[in-house]
């Protein structure tokens, strides 16, 4: 008979250990836990929602918020009050979470529309605000005394004792612990990790930053409403005091130690404060102190908290770096690159004014399909300024961009890339905490969209997403050649994989129009080769290519057209070889002398009857 | 009616003092130091220790306050900002939340937590324009205006804060001109802090000094900035006497638990409507 081995354990997923953890503790009062031990765990449990809840909105979407513990008070005075009234607990929870998200929709919506911070502060006002808030709605929440007299739960009719409730308690833990869960590793947790570490890629992506921005933070409130509900029947009693400014400090002190950026370092964090800190009564006193300490060590130290560092066990010790088994059938197939179809990109009298220094001064650019249109031009000549205005990311104070047959003038970055332009960056924007492969997937989040509640599901439509997401990702870097990377760290790449990759990700958006922006720029030489023959292969494909580069060499070999750009103005434009020998081109590039040099050479060699 | 409106400016005049200081800060190094608001509670205490124990005369008493103001603030740079450097505006507003809380701890564990008088200053109010108003408040409202005037002609005018402004706007630049822009956010922590501290105890005076003073001027103060706008001395100082008399009028007409609720619903309005604020400017920033 053979046991399940280690290589066996290996292939299981990871959720079933702590599914397996949460079933042992909702089972305790079976296994005969004292009293004690169950209160403390039910306070754990409350505790780890509400962390697990701002990991969301902070760990995720790079959002500090501090009213978790105004959105428990919601949750916990909503349901106790409809408990009062006889409402059954399933009602009442209902009623509790939407009331939570309703609060998180209130604060969000404004609280997001400035800077890093106003959310913070927003979220903050809303915890000093809660004794006024308490005070004014005192006919229903009792005021100061408190709102008193919540009945024992019953669940359709039936009144649950206290070990079942225990029981309940746990459950409803582990069911939002999973939910949470599902919502970041489906599509929409690399979705906020991209946003999080870079906004412009995300914009360049198709994303809509508020949108993805709120939706977060509207779901981190979720777990503080349930939560409120769970402690208004457990204590049967609500009162403002369980909800102060030292509770929003708890809970961040306990996201940052187990870990922000993980749903199940929640746990971690809030057990440690529990058993610890806020059980210890002689610390009462010192509270304030000792978490202000905890968050400065904690902001300055503990980047990713218990859950970095068990990860990083776990990366060590049990995941092995073997190919998986579809990454070995894509590099053994060598997938073509199918058909693009490229859209002509046409800019004109495009002018850009920063203050009084004129950028561009009426630039008119056509790239056509199927064809490498370059533009080059001496720095500060202009040419980033354009690629950002015909991406999206500047508004032209004055001229016309149209893509095929449609006016795209004064479009937004992320309306830009849903109507099929994709771009490379200068600086190679590889977001930290996802593989190659997760790299090139999040491009397809705008173009197969899913919802976010199939994502908290798992619903057949958001697996077949990813599965599709992951196929497609390993054939795009398949044909980059670069798929045996696929399941790597791609912050651990070499620049001039990098920046490979990132021509992948463009592809994954299934792009009209691609936009590289001095894509060969600290290459060395056979770094740029694999790289223009890349770029080639993508025009024979259809795409319609414009590249800024610096790289001269490069750009004569791969470009269909070059435009020569100079202090705002296109001063040639043609063929290669006509701009090569274009006397103002080489004025610009290499000063005067070096035009009255090759004139000369240029009339020795047409004297002498030769062609280079 | 009058006496309210003195209510609502010298109110405002403290909310306009903290917005102060967040913009020093924030021209300066970028950061918004979620913190700046307990350094008047620190100069409030000071004043109520030094006031009593040591019987120390006023002006006496507000250097001491501002010297361990630019003490605590440059102790704050260096403990819990310079370490962050580029790691990104979150982990700043986590460690200066930090900073407020062991500070307004500290305050709690010394002091206790009952609301303790100052002894500046009398009772007695003055008419002024057909109404009331107490002479330690005509000083907070006259010691804004001058703030805002003097560290607005120090920031345009002079070399230091032109530097600021240049770094604000783009640091490597302003490094590659030889602004140390290491020396320049700690001195702007060093001169908010010192300055907050030094309106202490006149802010002291009207409020009375309690370890959690600070939590509320902090939100309050914001809200005054994003009214008039970030990095703006004027839209400090007007946003802050909005806020301010809006909320003596709440509390007058609507009742004693109205005023910060008005006040929230009027930031998230603002939010919603100006977000730049009044006088601020939207910066738009690219690849």
């Amino acid at each position: 008979m053979r046991f399940l081995s280690l290589r066996d354990a290996r292939r299981l997923p990871f959720w079933i250990l702590p599914l397996l953890v949460g079933v042992v503790v909702m089972l305790l009062p079976v296994l005969g836990a004292p009293r004690g031990t169950l209160r403390m765990m039910v306070t754990i449990a409350l505790l780890s929602m509400l962390v697990a809840g701002l990991n969301i909105a902070f760990g995720y979407a790079g959002e500090l918020a501090l009213g978790q513990s105004a959105i428990y008070a919601a949750g916990a005075y909503f349901a106790g009050y409809f408990a009062v009234q006889g409402l059954d607990l399933p009602i009442t929870l209902v009623i509790a979470v939407i009331a939570a998200m309703g609060v998180g929709l209130l604060t969000g919506g404004p609280g997001l529309r400035l800077g890093s911070w106003s959310l913070g502060m927003v979220t903050f006002f809303l915890v000093l605000l809660l004794p006024d808030i308490v005070a004014l709605l005192r006919e229903y929440t009792g005021g100061s005394a408190g709102l008193s007299g919540i009945p024992l739960p019953s669940v359709f009719g039936t009144k649950l004792d206290s070990e079942t409730y225990y029981m309940l308690v746990i459950a409803m833990t582990i069911l939002v612990f999973a939910l949470l869960r599902n919502y970041v590793v489906s599509r929409h947790g690399n979705a906020l990790k991209v946003m999080r570490e870079s906004p412009v890629l995300a914009r360049s992506l198709g994303y809509s930053i508020t949108r993805i921005k709120l939706s977060a933070y509207v779901i981190s409130a979720m777990p503080a409403g349930v939560a409120g509900t769970l402690f208004a029947y457990q204590e049967g009693y609500v009162s403002d005091v369980s909800f102060g400014f030292s509770m929003a400090v708890a809970i961040l002190a306990a996201s940052i130690i187990g870990g922000s950026a993980s749903i199940y370092g929640a746990a971690f964090g809030a057990a440690i404060l529990v058993i610890g800190p806020l059980r210890a009564t002689a610390l009462q006193q010192f509270s304030l102190p000792f978490f202000g300490l905890l968050l400065i060590v904690g902001g300055l130290f503990f980047r990713g908290g218990i859950a970095e560092l068990l990860q990083r066990f776990v990366r060590a010790r049990i995941i092995k770096d073997d190919l998986m088994p579809d990454v070995e059938r894509a590099i053994a197939e060598k997938a073509e690159l199918p058909a693009i179809a490229g859209k002509p990109l046409r800019a004109s009298g495009i002018v850009k004014r920063f203050g009084g220094n004129t950028a561009l001064a009426g630039v008119d650019l056509e790239a056509t399909p199927g064809r490498v249109t370059a533009l080059i031009g001496p720095n500060g000549s202009g040419k980033t300024t354009l690629l950002n205005v015909i991406g999206g990311f500047l508004k032209a104070d004055e001229g016309v961009v149209t893509l095929g047959d449609r006016d795209v003038t004064g479009l937004a970055a992320h309306q830009l890339a849903a109507a099929g332009i994709a771009r490379t960056f200068q600086t190679p924007q590889i977001p930290k905490g996802l593989t190659v492969a997760e790299v090139v997937q999040v491009a397809r989040y705008r173009a197969e969209p899913t919802s976010i509640v199939s994502g908290m599901l798992t619903l057949p439509g958001t697996r077949r997403a990813m599965r599709r997401d992951r196929e497609e990702a390993v054939r795009l870097l398949s044909i980059m050649g670069i798929a045996h990377l696929a399941d790597r760290p791609a912050e651990e790449l070499p620049l001039g994989t990098r920046r490979i990759l990132e021509v992948a990700r463009a592809l994954a958006a299934d792009p009209a129009v691609l936009l590289l922006d001095e894509p060969a720029s600290g290459l060395d030489e056979s770094d740029v080769d694999a790289l223009s023959e890349v770029i080639r292969r993508l025009a024979e494909a259809g795409a319609t290519i414009v590249i800024v580069e610096h790289n001269f060499e490069m750009v004569l070999r791969i470009a269909d057209r070059i435009d020569v750009l100079h202090l705002g103005r296109m001063i040639a434009g043609g063929t290669p070889e006509e701009v090569r020998d274009d006397p103002e081109v080489i004025e610009s590039y290499l000063g005067k002398a070096a035009r009255e040099r090759a004139e000369k050479a240029k009339a020795e060699s047409e004297a002498k009857g030769e062609s280079r | 009616m009058m006496t309210t409106v003195w209510a609502g400016l010298s109110l405002g005049a403290i909310f306009a003092i903290v917005a102060i200081g967040y913009n020093i800060v924030y021209i300066a190094s970028r950061v918004f130091n979620f913190a700046q608001a307990q350094f008047v509670m620190i100069g409030a205490f000071i004043a109520l220790s030094a006031g009593s124990a040591l019987d120390l005369p006023l002006w006496l008493t507000i250097i001491l306050c501002a010297l361990v103001g630019g003490l605590v603030g440059a102790l704050e740079e260096l403990g819990a900002i310079r370490w962050l450097r580029g790691r990104g505006a979150h982990n700043e507003l986590v460690t200066t939340l930090g900073v407020a809380t062991l500070l307004s701890g500290i305050a709690l564990v010394i002091f206790g937590s009952n609301p303790q008088r100052l002894p500046y200053f009398g009772e007695a109010p003055l008419d002024l324009a057909g109404g009331r108003v107490l002479l330690v408040e005509l000083f907070i409202i006259l010691a804004a205006i001058g703030l805002a005037v003097a560290v607005g002609i120090i920031t345009k005018r002079t070399m230091v804060g032109m530097a600021s402004l240049a770094t604000s706007e783009d640091r490597e630049a302003g490094a590659l001109r030889g602004i140390n822009a290491g020396a320049l956010a700690i001195g702007a922590f060093v001169i908010a802090g010192a300055l907050l501290a030094a309106m202490g105890p006149l802010i002291g005076a009207k409020t009375f000094a309690i370890y959690n003073l600070g939590d509320l001027l902090a939100v309050k103060a914001f809200v005054a900035l994003a009214i008039g706008g970030f990095g703006s001395y004027a839209g400090a100082v007007i946003g802050g006497f909005g806020v301010g008399l809006i909320e003596v009028f709440a509390a007058r007409y609507l009742g004693s638990e109205w005023p910060n609720i008005t006040v929230f619903v009027l930031l998230l309005i603002v939010l919603l409507v100006i977000p730049q604020g009044i006088f601020g400017r939207r910066t738009g920033r690219t690849v």
